[in-house]
């Protein structure tokens, strides 16, 4: 079972990192909801990713917002205690007929690649909904070429978007907090990213 | 390569004036800085007066956000001849070390700074950076904790003490450093928001609640912050959701967050404004306010 990015969720992903180097960043990935429930995919394609956070990533509130999760019983130290009903990300999902499937985060120190807490617990919330959850840890090495549905492609535009500092209009869900406004679907890297493909 | 100026159409007046403001509000938008600090430096320099002393400082720290170590060695080099014996511009070159990684060499600088003056607080917040760039959390941690107990009135120290404390997971301390900081800076919403979602995260009934109160006086302090909003309908709709509590608190929070989901719908209908892309959002709101009213009957 292997896990793809398409060029659009790759460079997303690396424009939050790009946006903000000083700050841990995190977020989602979304795959097509598969047609045939019955049978087990091969390989899962993340075609976009939602910039969820940057600074502070282990606060549960504001993360319960940007997702939408099973309701549960509170239990003292939860570190998430959840409640049924649908918000903002999952009403996105629900009409492209998306799936969250992945979880990426980021650490403030490029050396520290470990997953923490925090993402554990997201990784493991997504994977009840979605059994071939992925979680992606930033590195500070060259990934490898397997994940990438067009290695080459996705360098090359990364690399023009990084250029043209792209990553100054990535619109991530802390940004919407702040005002309204701000698109976290990040419609206009969406076209840059068609226009350069 | 066209320069700002031209751009932006922008004098060089207007370039120093945003500097300032970057600086006094203390912005980390490095690129940008060096963008402007840099033209003005080259181009105007005759005319910032005795401003570019602090413009070096402030462009210098910039270029090392930015990795332009030949930038912020330039302005090292004029500050360090301005001001040679300055613990100022020593503090500078620690940073420029630090940027480098050279944290022995960082170190040392430091401590010859603090043994000519034991009081010089900016050095000793750098050596509890240069723990925090290397990860020892627990050792950061402690040092400034230390600090705090000299220095207990240094809000930037207790923040960094706050953010240091959720990072390990240890809410009830980082609680504790807001509370510091609300105490002192009681208008300022936005730690009543992060005390809340701090309290929050800390889970349990009685800090649910707490949260929940928490977000209200942010919400008080400055309606339009929607973390503090959003925080209100979460923090309510748990309360309510909690086989503990009495019937009449059950009745309280649902009816705090329906008002609650009022307001984010609302808010949403005025950030909208019909525009495509956030009808998605206001379905979902509108969704989020079915739902509660099938949950009060």
């Amino acid at each position: 079972m292997s896990l793809k990015l398409t060029t659009q969720a790759y460079c997303k992903m690396l424009l939050h990192a790009a946006k903000y180097p000083h700050c841990a960043v995190n977020g989602l990935l979304v795959a097509e909801k598969h047609k045939k429930k019955d049978s087990p995919r091969d390989s899962v394609l993340c075609v976009d990713c939602v910039p969820l956070f940057h600074g502070a990533l282990a606060l549960a509130p504001m993360l319960e917002v940007a997702l939408t999760l099973k309701s549960r019983l509170i239990r003292p130290g939860n570190i998430f205690p959840v409640f049924n009903c649908p918000i903002l990300i999952d009403a996105w999902c629900k009409e492209n007929k998306y799936v969250i499937a992945g979880y990426y985060q980021a650490n403030e120190r490029i050396k520290e690649a470990r997953p923490n807490q925090v993402a554990e617990k997201v990784a493991a919330r997504i994977s009840e909904n979605f059994s071939e959850a992925a979680m992606i840890m930033w590195k500070c090495r060259e990934p490898s070429t397997d994940c990438f549905e067009d290695w080459i492609e996705a360098q090359k535009i990364t690399a023009a978007l990084l250029e043209s500092k792209s990553y100054e209009s990535l619109v991530d869900f802390d940004n919407h907090l702040d005002d309204l406004r701000n698109d976290w679907t990040n419609p206009e890297i969406n076209k840059s990213v068609l226009h350069l493909c | 390569m066209s320069s700002i100026s031209e751009l932006y159409d922008v004098s060089w007046e207007e370039m120093r004036d945003k500097l300032r403001k970057w600086r006094e509000e203390n912005f980390r938008n490095s690129e940008q800085i060096v963008d402007v600090g840099e033209e003005l430096i080259n181009e105007h320099a005759s005319k910032l007066g005795d401003d570019i002393w602090i413009i070096y400082e402030q462009v210098m720290i910039a270029a090392l956000d930015c990795s332009r170590d030949d930038l912020a060695w330039s302005c090292l080099q004029e500050l360090k001849r301005q001001f040679p014996d300055s613990h100022r511009v020593k503090r500078l070159a620690g940073m420029r070390l630090e940027a480098l990684e050279r944290y022995e060499d960082a170190n040392k600088l430091y401590d010859s700074i603090l043994q000519d003056d034991p009081t010089n607080t900016a050095a000793r917040k750098r050596k509890i950076s240069i723990l925090r760039a290397q990860g020892k959390s627990s050792e950061a941690i402690r040092e400034l904790n230390e600090y705090l107990e000299q220095f207990v009135g240094d809000q930037e120290a207790w923040h960094e003490l706050s953010e240091l404390y959720i990072n390990e997971h240890d809410y009830a301390k980082a609680a504790f450093c807001l509370e510091e900081l609300m105490m002192t800076n009681p208008h300022n919403h936005l730690y009543c928001e992060q005390y809340a979602e701090v309290k929050y995260t800390q889970g349990g009934l009685e800090n649910l609640e707490l949260a929940r109160k928490y977000f209200a006086q942010a919400l008080k302090l400055n309606n339009r912050n929607m973390r503090a909003l959003f925080g209100l309908y979460m923090s309510a709709s748990h309360i309510a959701a909690s086989p503990k509590v009495s019937a009449k608190v059950k009745k309280d929070n649902v009816k705090y967050a329906a008002w609650a989901t009022s307001q984010i719908s609302r808010a949403y209908q005025m950030a909208g404004r019909g525009k495509k892309e956030n009808k998605c959002s206001v379905k979902a709101v509108e969704e989020m306010l079915e739902s509660m009213q099938i949950t009060m009957s």
